[in-house]
């Protein structure tokens, strides 16, 4: 592989596309694909099956040809109302799974570089903050205040949105409430009973490095789902 | 996030090139049965038998060091490896976990 495929990669992967790398077994000749790009001679007879496996993600040797296709998917984006406790602990537990984190939190004293070095973190209403950000299917959502003014805004965005995970920590009480505000809202029962509440696989733990782990196991087992 | 705490294993590679170290990469191509590392798992070794990712899981890093340092040595550019349970290297290295992996090795170049 030559160096300049190489550093393409790096910074493509650093922008979060979506691409694959293609690598022809025989003469050994890589080079990076993307729908709609013109492909070289070692490729282009192979066209339609690598934009194939290329839209089902899948990586490997391309039947009946000597082409390794590996492709490079954009992340999962977490998002993380909340700059609590919790929080510190899923940051570090997030820190070996290949996902991109953002924190909110419109409480200052909480949400400080000083207690979440190392990450993009974002003071201001869960609210108007996702209103500016892009959202979709990609993202992931945990809220962590159970203050429904915190939360209750974020939930609504995550639905609307149609984001693939959102859990919400709160007790089975708090939980009851918070599903009878999002119907009053106008959420449908299927809409409300996809928000993971409370949040998190059954441990048994309750502190909350504990509880970390439980979201966190509860967010990989549903991205494997996808 | 983590950008300066995580280091990729294609970042390292450019790291070891940029100060001037031959570097070999490893890819997983194709798997059959049980292999710890899937499809895309990849492992990069410099001149000095350095070695950082994995292909496997700890079954055959070894013997795939080898035949990277091997590579570079012969200044070849790139080769498969095969590795099955009948393969009696590979049971020497200790992939008993009844899969089969092929390894795609490659040296970074200008």
């Amino acid at each position: 592989m030559k160096i300049q495929i190489l550093k393409e990669i790096i910074q493509k992967k650093s922008s979060k596309e979506k691409f694959a790398v293609l690598t022809n077994l025989i003469n050994g000749n890589s080079e990076i694909f993307e729908f709609g790009k013109f492909l070289s001679k070692d490729f282009e007879s192979s066209k339609k099956e690598i934009e194939n496996y290329h839209y089902l993600k899948k990586n490997g040797v391309i039947d009946g040809t000597q082409i390794f296709i590996q492709n490079y998917i954009k992340p999962i984006e977490v998002i993380i109302v909340g700059a609590v406790h919790i929080c510190q602990y899923l940051v570090d537990l997030f820190k070996n799974l290949d996902f991109e984190v953002k924190i909110i939190d419109p409480r200052k004293y909480f949400i400080t570089t000083e207690r979440f070095p190392n990450i993009e973190i974002i003071n201001g209403w869960p609210e108007e903050i996702l209103k500016k950000l892009q959202t979709n299917s990609n993202n992931a959502l945990i809220t962590l205040t159970h203050d429904p003014k915190i939360d209750d805004p974020a939930l609504r965005h995550a639905l609307k949105n149609k984001f693939f995970y959102i859990g919400a920590l709160g007790s089975k009480k708090t939980h009851i409430k918070r599903c009878e505000r999002l119907k009053e809202a106008g959420f449908s029962e299927k809409e409300i009973d996809s928000i993971h509440g409370p949040i998190g696989i059954k441990l048994g733990g309750k502190s909350a490095p504990e509880i970390a782990l439980s979201i966190v196991a509860q967010l990989v087992s549903e991205t494997h789902k996808l | 996030m983590n950008k300066q705490l995580k280091r990729t294993v294609l970042e390292q590679a450019n790291v070891w090139i940029e100060s001037n170290q031959k570097v070999v990469l490893a890819r997983v191509i194709h798997t059959w049965g049980s292999s710890p590392c899937p499809t895309g798992s990849s492992m990069i070794i410099n001149e000095k038998g350095e070695f950082f990712g994995s292909v496997s899981g700890g079954c055959v890093e070894s013997n795939v060091i080898a035949e990277c340092l091997e590579l570079i040595k012969n200044n070849n550019l790139f080769k498969q490896i095969k590795f099955n349970v009948s393969d009696e290297n590979a049971w020497d290295v200790g992939l008993a976990c009844g899969g089969e992996i092929k390894i795609f090795i490659e040296q970074i170049n200008s």
